[in-house]
């Protein structure tokens, strides 16, 4: 695998790998540390390759325990510190590790062995080497991510040794040569931390951390950035769009910066003015990819001919070795600016669900003509001059501030409250179509006497156990009943239509 | 101005502003998260022609309506 055998060679210089404030490792450190982690995987478990759990943020030792999984042949499956445990639990239930490193302290029952923060400093204390014998191979998992499903239960999508590497080729020539400071903010749960753990670990760059906590802080953020010596900006649009809500955000607090990455979401015309204006120096790649088929797989630099126009900002041409194709009805698009699913072939796209060959025959297949691997994401897209652009879901997925959110999930969960017959979400948009927040309307079993807001607060508080915050609808309204369809279902958007009349 | 912050805050979180008592716990209780609270700040701004720099703000300074008040009076002096 490209990024262990790169690890390797930056463990040879004296470069840093990694910042969490005061805290660094160096390449030699997470070389040496990895190495030890997955010699002490394989001494305990032997044959066994069952993936590895790692619960945490963004802790210095989260990193070297990605690669000594890798190192020693077997998946990792991220699990963020805010995921309630409820859902925690489904998915340590899916995946069934024999290991489980937590940095939480939460106690999840399962068979695994879990190592907390401490039992894992005793491993890492007495270096072991391993051999690149043991490394995971090309065709084998290297992590499982999940995501939100439709039934209200996350659903696995794992990603290959040779996805990553193809990634990785796609994405590298878009980087600098070599070395520099990369934002490391996305959650490791969210697949575009890779343009920082895997194309940034193939450059040697420096991965300066932004975690949960630091994140909530604008203040003591900028004040950290400020000497991170950061050259690329990897984030959502949401995130860059909180930052910038501060004037501090611009070229003098980081006169190193070239270059902004954004990936996960749409990008926003105002968004990349702003950035333009306060950041000269800096490039902007807008970038498209959904998780199964390994983080993105468009790219396009934003021009300021883009950017003055009244176009949506385009996600970009196929990165090299993806194939893009437009399909509607079966039938491939090739006209201009004619609107059809976007389908994705090539070696970046993964091999399917975890444990539901139900949901991969739906949407991953081999293409007769090619040979290729094909995914198809659900997107729409239209093509004008050789760059592609989005035109959203052909489903009920969203996207929220960067997370992708299935409305059902959220309303499957809503309704394991006990006081709630039948639960409707729908997002709010602003002016530019983008999803604000959620809202969501409920059929009460009982009235419970409360008043609005504190139906709301008792509610949330119920919410938080079963769904991480950002899957919590920001309104939550009782209703008397639904207004229904044409078809009986419940009419989405008579709903959305209500709040717009009553703010 | 009381009553104005209580319509702002009531809008945001989907409320009666006759239900938003000075002490509530906006953070605590849940009815603000990072997102909710950017709208708010840019609302406040809005509604009272105050500039509330986000990233010099402590969360404390926003975290009840009461807190609210006593933040606009100390930027409108």
């Amino acid at each position: 695998m490209t990024v262990l055998k790169q690890l390797k060679a930056f463990a040879k210089t004296d470069r840093t790998a990694l910042v969490n404030q005061e805290q660094q490792l160096s390449y030699r450190e997470l070389d040496e540390l990895s190495d030890t982690f997955a010699r002490w995987l394989l001494d305990t478990l032997g044959k066994d390759r069952s993936p590895l759990v790692i619960c945490g943020d963004k802790e210095i030792g989260f990193l070297p325990c990605i690669f000594g999984a890798l190192k020693s042949g077997r998946a990792y499956v991220p699990l963020d510190s805010v995921l309630p445990d409820e859902r925690a639990a489904q998915i340590v239930a899916d995946v069934a590790p024999k290991v489980m490193v937590d940095f939480t302290g939460r106690k999840l029952a399962c068979g695994a062995r879990i190592l907390n923060p401490a039992a894992l400093e005793n491993i890492f204390a007495a270096p072991k080497p391993i051999s690149s014998g043991d490394w995971i191979k090309d065709g084998d998992p290297a992590y499982i991510l999940f995501t939100s499903g439709s039934t209200g239960r996350p659903k696995g999508v794992p990603i290959t040794a040779g996805n990553l590497d193809a990634f990785c080729r796609g994405l590298l020539p878009f980087y600098p040569e070599e070395g520099g400071v990369v934002l490391h903010q996305v959650s490791y749960s969210f697949d575009v931390s890779g343009c920082a753990v895997y194309a940034g670990i193939c450059r040697g760059m420096t991965l300066f951390t932004v975690d949960h906590q630091l994140a909530a802080d604008l203040g003591a953020c900028f004040a950290a950035l400020e000497k991170s010596g950061l050259t690329l900006w990897v984030s959502t649009p949401s995130f860059a769009e909180l930052c910038v809500q501060s004037g501090r955000l611009e070229e003098g607090l980081l006169p190193q910066l070239r270059q902004f990455l954004f990936c996960g979401e749409v990008l926003t015309h105002s968004l990349c003015d702003t950035l333009s204006e306060r950041f000269p120096k800096a490039r902007i790649l807008n970038t498209y990819g959904p998780t199964e088929a390994t983080v993105l797989v468009t790219a396009a630099e934003i021009t300021g001919k883009m950017r003055h126009s009244s176009r949506p900002l385009p996600i970009g041409k196929a990165i090299e070795g993806v194939t893009l194709r437009l399909e509607q009805n079966g039938r491939e698009i090739t006209k201009e600016e004619e609107t059809g699913e976007l389908l994705i072939l090539g070696p970046t796209v993964g091999p399917g669900y975890f444990g539901r060959p139900d949901l991969t025959e739906k949407a991953f297949f081999t293409d007769p003509k090619t040979g290729l691997r094909g995914y198809r994401t659900g997107d729409l897209c239209y093509r004008q001059n050789g760059l592609y652009y989005y035109c959203g879901r052909a489903d009920n997925q969203l996207k929220l501030n960067g997370y992708r959110i299935e409305l059902e999930d959220i309303e499957a969960n809503l309704q394991k409250l006990p006081n709630i017959r039948r639960a409707a979400v729908v997002p709010v948009r602003n002016g530019e179509g983008i999803a604000e927040y959620l809202a969501a309307f409920l059929l009460l079993r009982e009235p419970d006497g409360l008043t609005p807001l504190k139906r709301a607060i008792a509610l949330k508080k119920q919410a938080a156990a079963l769904l991480p915050p950002y899957m919590i609808p920001r309104r939550l309204m009782a209703v008397e009943s639904f207004p229904l369809n044409v078809s009986g279902k419940i009419d989405k958007k008579a709903l959305a239509a209500r709040l717009e009349e009553t703010p | 101005m009381e009553q104005k912050i209580a319509e702002i805050i009531a809008e945001i979180c989907g409320a009666g502003a006759e239900e938003i008592e000075p002490e509530l716990q906006l953070f605590e209780e849940g009815l603000l998260d990072s997102f909710a609270a950017i709208q708010l700040v840019l609302a406040l701004e809005a509604a009272f022609g105050v500039s509330l720099d986000m990233a010099g703000l402590p969360r404390e300074r926003i975290a009840t309506p009461a807190a609210i008040a006593e933040l606009i009076r100390e930027r409108r002096e």
